[in-house]
């Protein structure tokens, strides 16, 4: 470094990047990392656009005047599975592949090289899949419409990365594992095995299309189905939250996490009531109650982790509450921690029967979803990338103010796109309480579906904004303006000598 | 173990390791090692799998109930159709106690029972979890097959209110005619029984008013609109006697409760452009873009000595069939939707259509309403008919053989010793030859399916299940 503070006539020059900070000396590759995550920022526009399509056909079903592959029901389990498997799944490994080495203290992951591989095979087989869809093959099961060879395609992916990550945590030098790291070793597992089970790959049936990946008894299928799609979240995206959670807030505001024992609960409690409540998706359908007990108990002990988890973050952040205003990624992480919060209370209530009887089938449940994917998971996955980029790069984001657009532009979006789609559910079910049916409630319903455009449109926008940031950031030198405040400095305790 | 500083499991030169920022806990027990975190989640859920996986999949295995029937191959194809295009995103397969609690009349006829969902015919699940459309476990036989052409070819065409998309870029007409296949056989005997009504109710309409068979699949785009060939009317019948026969006869003569008012018309008129224009076209002539896809074709009301104001169409006939349907014309029940005021409205200002009421910016008026005059024949053979004990409602005693039942339905104008000719034959009009058409489809469906389900490997019940009789749920 002091060469480059040497005073000279060269400093006048803008000087060219990579002068003062060379890649060779950046302690951590972070080629799969980088490749998850630019993959998810893509994807996240790309699911952005299909929810999008979806929002207009419930304004104007002819909108696209009948393309088949733009129809309805084609493109909702693409944005769906797209949501879950190409943004999340991809944001996840991103920052798991980031953030494992240094929780291990290893230089990088056990194969850098098998993690983008396993990147480009998860594009592909997401392209596949997705086209799969748009072209009518379907195994029709909600959540795992992915035909069977995908879904073998998938596992093989999955398990790669789970050796990568065992791998480098046999390798780690740190002896005991961080809170996160216990998340990154059992999350990959249970879905894997999730997975597997919810989507009977040892039934392929038509492997091309329906039927196939199912139980032969319906109702059997449907518990199954339920069981799986809600794990989804349950054992993948909720714990890979807590996980990223624990590394940024703590990373952020440098302060050690509150509770130790506080992590031991809620990663303990997560995999005990977590893994049984997906039955609470189908209350009212002919399975038995006992497993409805079951999944609505589960539903309220989940609280137990939740509150942990929360309580542990508030402790960790107290006195810290500044950054929240001034550092970017951890109000998004925040921001993404509160609804995250709301989303679990919620969710106990719906599952009880009560009140299930009521939100049941409407506009309430996708309000539900879209507070855990979009609210929770996809604002963090936007802090999380911002923090990421930032710090893989070695330089500062582009732009300040397009973050903060990005910031207000969905979570705005969101907020409103929530607050609509719940009254419009609570309109829904109390109308069907007086048996009214469904056709008539859908004119009363305009106004929502109008607004939920117009929210959805923000939180499209938002994720470009996130791309021209990350892209400005990747392809142009942003750490020129530091560096020339730097050198100014520098030049002001050390004027240049004249030869 | 060291005791160094109580740190157990910690080499001393790991400190140096540690970042900064990561501050030991005081008192560091229950250190989670990967082992723990892998092998101890791992257990924790397969702990609770074998509660919530394999438990009830081991110990719930409801046999058929009473209602269950298997599904035809061609429905089969048209169910995975269904899977494959996401159908499920929308409707339900399933419906609630307390969807038959709140709305019992026609939408939902009965609670879905477990034994519903028997035999393999029947995966993967189709329970979904959203209904922007109506749960379809209960639609079987509701609606004719044409009907069901021409809202798949566009929903707009027969229900101007959907936010179905339209699946005429979707389907060849095969796929189509299996997708019906599955609509009109997934609800068991119960809806197996109504398809079997709604087969012979088309039989009898387009024979008796002259109309050739409904095109196939999506054939009904390129096609136009039948015409009818005016059969002749047997000796000793007027006209309108099979039509009248799908009337319960307290409507024959009965007049509009409401006052001709322009609020009256106005509404009526709101409604007939909301609900009726997909078939009965913008100009109430009939030539809706749904018309193409049914025969018979959809009623012409421009005309003030036809459809409108003529023979059969007094109001209460109107209102009957506004609020039960027309078994075997793709006029469907639209009790379901409308308030009893609303359909009364229609029916006033049906009556004033031949007045060009439904010309752009104007108001229906009292003086547009279109007095019915039954003519000396009809009511002539009314009197004859029109008697109180010979009215199938009025009696009080309750007909246990389901296809009597279904024949009632179908023609509640027949009395029980009625006989009449559908017109242009030779062909018996009566309730018994009615129930034994309906029992021979209803049979013919049921055993072909049996038949292929056997041929297929599926899990049947017991041979005696099928001879169950089918149920008539609800209030039909």
């Amino acid at each position: 470094m002091a060469e480059g503070l040497e005073p000279s006539a060269a400093v006048m020059e803008p000087p060219e990047p990579g002068r003062y900070l060379r890649k060779s000396r950046l302690p951590f590759p972070d080629g799969a990392a980088k490749h998850w995550l630019i993959s998810s920022i893509f994807w996240l526009t790309v699911v952005d656009l299909f929810g999008l399509v979806l929002a207009m056909e419930f304004v104007s079903p002819e909108v696209f005047g009948g393309v088949s592959w733009l129809t309805f029901s084609r493109i909702r389990p693409s944005h769906v599975n797209g949501v879950i498997l190409a943004w999340l799944t991809m944001m996840y490994f991103g920052a798991l592949f980031y953030m494992l080495p240094r929780l291990v203290g290893t230089r990088g992951m056990w194969s850098e090289r098998l993690g983008i591989v396993t990147c480009w095979l998860w594009n592909l087989m997401f392209l596949l899949g997705v086209i799969g869809l748009l072209t009518g093959h379907s195994q029709g099961r909600e959540y795992g419409e992915f035909i069977w060879p995908l879904d073998i395609a998938l596992l093989v992916i999955w398990c790669a990365n789970i050796v990568n990550i065992l791998a480098t945590v046999a390798m780690r030098t740190l002896r005991p594992i961080y809170v996160s790291v216990w998340f990154f070793i059992a999350s990959p597992l249970w879905l894997a095995v999730d997975y597997a089970i919810g989507n009977a790959i040892w039934r392929p049936g038509n492997i091309w299309g329906a039927p196939s990946g199912a139980l032969a008894n319906s109702l059997s299928d449907a518990m199954l189905n339920w069981w799986y799609a809600h794990n989804l979240f349950g054992l993948w995206l909720t714990p890979m939250l807590i996980a990223l959670t624990y590394y940024i807030v703590p990373r952020v505001t440098n302060t050690p996490l509150y509770s130790y024992t506080l992590s031991l609960v809620s990663f303990w409690g997560m995999a005990f009531f977590y893994t049984g409540v997906g039955d609470h998706h189908i209350l009212q359908s002919p399975t038995p109650s006992w497993l409805k007990t079951i999944a609505e108990i589960s539903s309220w002990m989940l609280l137990v982790p939740v509150f942990a988890f929360t309580i542990n973050i508030l402790g960790t952040m107290k006195g810290n509450w500044d950054k929240f205003f001034t550092n970017l990624p951890l109000r998004f992480t925040l921001t993404a921690f509160f609804f995250y919060f709301l989303v679990n209370i919620q969710g106990a209530f719906e599952a009880l029967q009560p009140f299930n009887r009521l939100t049941h089938f409407t506009n309430f449940v996708v309000a539900h979803a879209h507070l855990a994917l979009l609210g929770a998971f996809t604002i963090l996955g936007m802090g999380v990338i911002d923090y990421m980029v930032a710090q893989i790069w070695a330089k500062p984001l582009w732009s300040r103010t397009l973050t903060e657009w990005m910031y207000w532009l969905v979570t705005i979006g969101f907020t409103g796109f929530f607050s609509v789609l719940t009254l419009a559910g609570f309109q829904q079910g109390l109308e069907w309480e007086q048996g009214v049916p469904e056709v008539n409630v859908l004119p009363q319903l305009h106004g929502y579906y109008i607004a939920r455009g117009i929210f959805g449109a923000m939180i499209v926008l938002s994720g470009i904004v996130q791309i021209v940031n990350v892209g400005m950031t990747i392809f142009t030198d942003t750490a020129e303006r530091g560096r020339r405040e730097t050198l100014a400095v520098a030049e002001a305790i050390a004027p240049p000598v004249q030869a | 173990m060291s005791t160094d500083d109580g740190r157990s499991g910690l080499p001393p030169e790991a400190d140096e390791r540690i970042p900064r920022g990561w501050a030991r806990h005081p008192r560091e027990r229950m250190l989670i090692t990967p082992i723990i975190a892998g092998v101890g989640g791992l257990l924790a859920f397969f702990t609770v799998v074998a509660i919530v996986v394999w438990l009830p999949i081991h110990t719930f295995d409801p046999p058929a109930s009473a209602d269950w029937s298997p599904l035809s191959n061609q429905a089969v194809a048209g169910r995975n159709i269904f899977a494959a295009n996401g159908c499920y995103v929308c409707h339900s397969g399933y419906s609630r106690p307390q969807d038959v609690r709140n709305a019992l009349y026609f939408l939902y006829p009965k609670i879905s029972q477990p034994g519903d969902f028997f035999g393999s015919d029947q995966s993967p699940n189709l329970l979904g979890t959203e209904r922007t459309g109506p749960d379809l476990s209960q639609e079987a036989g509701w609606h004719p097959d044409d009907w069901q052409r021409a809202h798949f070819y566009d929903p707009r065409f027969v229900d101007p209110m959907s936010l179905m998309p339209s699946m005429k870029s979707l389907f060849s007409d095969k796929q189509v005619e299996q997708l019906i296949s599955f609509v009109q056989m997934r609800s068991g005997k119960s809806g197996l029984l109504r398809y079997a009504g709604q087969l012979y109710s088309k039989h009898v309409v387009i024979t008796n008013q002259g109309f050739p068979p409904a095109p196939i699949g999506f054939e009904g785009a390129h096609a136009t609109i039948a015409e009818s060939a005016e059969p002749k009317v047997p000796a000793g019948q007027i006209p309108e006697v099979p039509n009248l026969a799908q009337i319960d006869r307290g409507y024959w003569l009965s007049g509009d409760p409401l006052p001709v008012t322009p609020q009256n018309l106005l509404r009526g008129k709101r409604v007939f452009l909301e609900r009726c224009v997909g078939c009965h076209g913008i100009a109430g002539d009939g030539k809706g873009p749904g018309a193409k896809f049914m025969t018979p074709a959809p009623a012409d009301f421009t005309s003030a000595d036809d459809a409108c104001c003529g023979g059969d169409t007094g109001p209460g006939d109107f209102y009957y069939r506004i609020l039960h349907g027309w078994p075997g014309t793709g006029m469907e029940n639209f009790g379901d939707r409308l308030t009893v005021d609303d359909i009364w409205r229609v029916v006033l200002f049906i009556k004033t259509i031949p007045n060009h009421t439904l010309d752009r910016n104007v108001l229906p008026q009292p003086k547009d309403y279109i007095t019915w005059q039954p003519s000396k024949e009809l009511l002539g053979w009314i009197a004859t008919r029109q008697k109180m004990t010979s009215n199938a409602s009025f009696d009080k005693k309750a007909v246990t053989d389901p296809f009597m039942q279904e024949a009632m339905r179908m023609f509640p104008g027949l009395a029980a010793g009625d006989t009449f000719y559908i017109n242009g034959t030779t062909e018996t009009l009566s309730l018994t030859a009615a129930r034994n058409a309906i029992r021979s489809i209803y049979f013919d469906l049921l055993n072909r399916a049996w038949a292929q389900a056997k041929a297929r490997g599926d899990k049947l019940p017991p041979v005696w299940q099928k001879a169950i009789p089918p149920e008539v749920p609800g209030q039909q």
